[in-house]
């Protein structure tokens, strides 16, 4: 999309007061992955005492901004940084944050997971102040029990961050950034401190939501400001005053939150003339009852997952819902093999495997496919070729005599890319070269090609720009038609929404309810996520000592019986 | 599908395909320049040498000898090379070449064995070497430098306890006519044999379902797995391919010495590493392979060669090895972190 004919942008002046510097101002900020830009000349500039919300979709660039101020990413030369008027020179160094006054928490948290809440938390202070005392650990384990209960959150300091709920780990990693805020107004050197929060609704139930707004109301009277990044735009309007929107890499937008709408935003985030976030509306009617199911499991359990059974028929796709840390996300890895089943026996077009005994190399045989959520780690070999990525399933059907017929696999390649519309159209292109819609694509097209049985997908479209992610719905659907069974495993409800025919909710590694029909919709779905969750929340809200949330949110779903 | 979404598509791929030629044109030339650059390198010295030493560098004789001479090192590479492909170290290589060289020595001296079934009891020893290698190292699930380096050891072990700390001399004529006396194009034969190896290795890596399946499972092994290969399958096959061509370096290095010398394998296990390493910075730069290998080593041998005949020292030898490794590593390192 263009962005000069979007109205958004254009940026408006400034907004900061003129007898006023911004406390972080960022110009020309350019960052490229290979030939991908992932930013691209983008501005941006915090106001003291100000809770700034960067909005934009999975992709937009919002991480890699931050990623810029922590010291991970270098942009391109001709970017420029200044704290409070001062010029900072960039890249920035690992670590410089810290002297500059800026605390994250980040999407994944960046806590280290085999050590303890304590060492974690001393880790970061000590790194800090430069310190060369000795540690002192049972004064130390002492002393961030009373810290961690002056922010009423009671964790045991001495527990492993591993063994730690998600929601404790979340409140660990927000702890620790309040208390370098409150070290940054201990020193001289930093004039003013800025806290970036990534994503930290998603960890967080409804009570404990209010009790980050709180820390954050808190960390801005004491002088601090907040960069909020979020896609809960409920979430954004009740804490931030003014929203920056990122799209494709570019500033599409600056706005302050009180006067505009809640479309007008989604349009700013989107781009003008997507009104929804993604037209899709090829769903099937619901009733799908004559067709057999092609894939049916029982008693699945590993992982997170305690007690899973269902059904999924051919030309249906059915949507797994559930919040992070519910089992939902083990799901497909045991399916196919790759996670350590404990139980459970599965059945895909007839051929019955107790899952437990399940190999990935036995699932691609029966025709079991699995699209996984990170992409970079396990989905595609950045440094081998478009050509290579796309036929390793399938490359020993084009042989003679042992021989790779090498002219056909380029056809074969050629066909896939014109008919998943990979761009560039370069089969010899290294797969890092690639956008990550892009190379979502080739894992589609890789798997597509072997004619699954069952096609597993877990967070198909993170990182996906929009017109990758309709498309990816559109093939999926295509090959779904063609009598595929479909697992769709994701956190986004309203693709969920979308793109499923029934939507199955797991929390607590059960599964707890079913919707199908006309009940499969974004408020549907995640108000029975929240609901069936709460007493998974309340189980962890035990375990930290904490308040339990109160189970007043009401649900359309239904209960599965039996 | 609506038309937003198209004009969407549409734009956004038409800057992806402008960004990738414009990778491809300020990037084609520096691709051939390294590709092409440790063959440069090595038709440079040659010429250097030539000029340095004329009359006593590029003679037939000097060729023949430089060819010749590398043959067991060329061999040793290629079994590096097996590992390295599945993305695993084998830091006992030259412990499995030296064993095997001391069991053909230990059966056909002192038990009087005949030369061939010496030669293959020594190579199922080197299989069954390479097979403890894959399951320590991959059944095991441990560090393969770390386990392969403790191997090593033990096979040094084994080999003094086998030759009683001393070098078994007077083994069979006919091992050293099958490899190193008889002569084609005035080049011993076992040159063309590790030509031969190469060329298979070559082959199968490149030509075949199996080649690009270890190649998946050596540059991104979660990917691999997750794409139903049997990466454990073929990591074992890695281990056990490189012991069993260790073994035939060390039917090659007995025949070419005439002896099992129990010292005489340590040192050939660095070159081995330096010529793979090297060997993956052209040709198919960030890629192990084959014919880099090849390439590789005899640039090493020549460079050695080229310096003795200048009179430098032995020293010589062990900077020029440990400087290429090196220069290799680094050389490698850079060009991924372009990517």
């Amino acid at each position: 999309m263009d962005p000069a004919t979007t109205p958004g942008g254009q940026p408006p002046a400034a907004q900061s007061p003129p007898d006023r510097v911004p406390v972080l101002e960022m110009r020309h900020i350019t960052m490229r992955f290979g030939s991908f830009r992932a930013l691209k000349d983008v501005d941006f500039l915090v106001n003291q005492g100000e809770i700034v919300a960067l909005l934009g979709e999975n992709g937009s660039g919002k991480s890699t901004l931050v990623k810029v101020l922590a010291g991970v990413n270098a942009p391109d030369a001709g970017a420029e940084m200044y704290l409070g008027g001062r010029p900072v020179p960039l890249p920035l160094a690992p670590g410089q944050f810290r002297d500059l006054g800026l605390s994250f928490v980040h999407q994944d948290l960046g806590l280290a997971r085999t050590l303890t809440v304590a060492e974690n938390l001393v880790v970061a202070e000590s790194g800090s102040v430069h310190s060369r005392r000795p540690i002192n650990w049972r004064a130390e384990r002492r002393r961030i029990r009373r810290l961690l209960d002056s922010y009423q959150v009671t964790i045991d300091p001495a527990t492993v961050i591993d063994r730690l709920p998600p929601v404790g780990q979340a409140l660990v990693a927000i702890v620790r950034a309040a208390e370098e805020l409150r070290a940054y107004r201990l020193r001289d050197d930093v004039a003013r401190s800025i806290l970036f929060l990534d994503e930290p609704t998603v960890f967080l139930p409804e009570s404990e939501v209010e009790f980050l707004f709180d820390l954050i109301r808190t960390v801005v009277r004491e002088g601090a400001s907040v960069v909020f990044i979020s896609h809960d735009l409920s979430a954004v309007r009740t804490v931030c005053d003014r929203a920056v929107v990122l799209r494709d890499g570019e500033v599409a937008g600056r706005t302050a939150l009180a006067g505009i709408s809640d479309e007008r935003l989604v349009e700013l985030i989107v781009g003008q003339g997507a009104g929804k976030r993604v037209e899709f509306s090829h769903r099937r009617a619901g009733d799908g009852r004559l067709a057999k199911s092609l894939f049916e499991v029982r008693g699945l359990r590993g992982g997170r997952v305690a007690d899973v059974s269902l059904d999924v028929r051919g030309t249906e796709i059915v949507g797994l819902a559930g919040l992070l840390g519910s089992g939902a996300e083990d799901v497909p890895y045991l399916l196919f093999g790759s996670a350590a089943g404990a139980a459970g026996s599965m059945r895909v077009d007839g051929w019955t495997v107790s899952v437990p005994r399940l190999k990935p190399f036995e699932a691609v045989h029966r025709k079991v496919a699995l699209v996984p959520a990170d992409r970079r780690r396990d989905g595609i070999a950045p440094a081998l070729t478009v050509a290579e990525n796309a036929t390793i399933l399938v490359n020993d059907e084009h042989t003679s005599f042992g021989r790779l017929r090498l002219r056909r696999l380029r056809k074969v390649v050629r066909d896939l890319l014109d008919r998943f519309n990979v761009r560039p159209r370069d089969p010899g292109a290294p797969a890092w070269q690639l956008s990550g819609g892009n190379q979502q694509r080739v894992v589609l097209a890789k798997w597509l090609e072997i004619n699954p049985k069952l096609l597993l997908l877990h967070e198909p479209t993170q990182g996906v720009d929009v017109a990758a992610r309709a498309q990816i719905y559109r093939m999926v659907r295509d090959a779904t038609d063609g009598g595929m069974a479909t697992l769709w495993v994701s956190s986004d409800f309203e693709e969920l929404a979308a793109v499923c025919d029934r939507v199955i909710i797991v929390a607590a590694g059960l599964v707890r309810a079913e919707l199908s029909g006309d009940e499969v919709t974004e408020e549907k779905i995640s108000s029975a996520v929240y609901y069936y969750s709460t007493d998974a929340a309340s189980v962890l809200a035990d375990e930290a000592s904490a308040p339990g949330p109160d189970h007043t949110l009401g649900t359309e779903g239904r209960h599965v019986d039996g | 599908m609506s038309t937003a979404e198209t004009a969407t598509d549409e734009s956004g791929a038409g800057e992806q395909r402008s960004g990738a030629e414009l990778a491809a044109r300020t990037g084609g030339l520096a691709v051939l320049a390294e590709r092409a650059a440790l063959p440069v390198a090595w038709v440079a010295l040659i010429i250097i040498y030539s000029i340095t030493s004329p009359g006593l560098f590029l003679t037939w004789s000097n060729i023949s000898n430089i060819l010749g001479s590398q043959a067991v090192l060329f061999v040793l590479a290629l079994a590096a090379l097996m590992p390295s492909f599945t993305g695993d170290f084998d830091l006992s290589l030259g412990g499995v070449m030296g064993l095997t060289a001391m069991v053909v020595g230990v059966l056909n001296t002192r038990h009087g064995m005949g030369i061939l079934p010496a030669c293959l009891i020594a190579v199922a020893v080197a299989v069954i070497a390479g097979c403890l290698n894959g399951f320590f190292v991959v059944t095991c699930d441990t560090n393969a430098l770390i386990v392969t380096l403790g191997m090593g050891s033990v096979f040094t072990g084994l080999i003094y306890f086998l030759a009683g700390s001393n070098t078994i001399t007077g083994i069979g004529e006919s091992l050293s006519r099958a490899t190193f006396t008889t002569k084609l194009l005035g080049i011993p034969v076992e040159f063309y044999y590790g030509l031969v190896l190469m060329l298979i290795v070559w082959y199968v890596s490149t030509f075949t379902p199996l080649g690009l399946r270890a190649l998946f499972v050596g540059q991104a092994r979660d990917v691999a797995r997750l794409s139903g290969i049997r990466v454990s399958r073929l990591r074992w096959g890695g281990f056990v391919l490189g012991g069993l061509i260790a073994g035939l370096a060390g039917i090659l290095f007995v025949g070419t010495t005439g002896s099992a010398d129990p010292t005489a394998s340590a040192p050939y296990l660095l070159p081995a590493y330096a010529a793979v390493f090297l060997g993956a910075t052209t040709l198919k730069p960030g890629r192990f392979n084959a014919l880099g290998v090849g390439i590789a080593v005899y640039f090493l041998a020549t460079g050695v060669n080229g310096l003795q005949l200048l009179g430098a020292a032995n020293y010589v030898q062990q900077l020029f090895y440990g400087a290429a490794l090196i220069a290799a590593v680094v050389l490698s390192r850079q060009l991924r972190r372009r990517t």
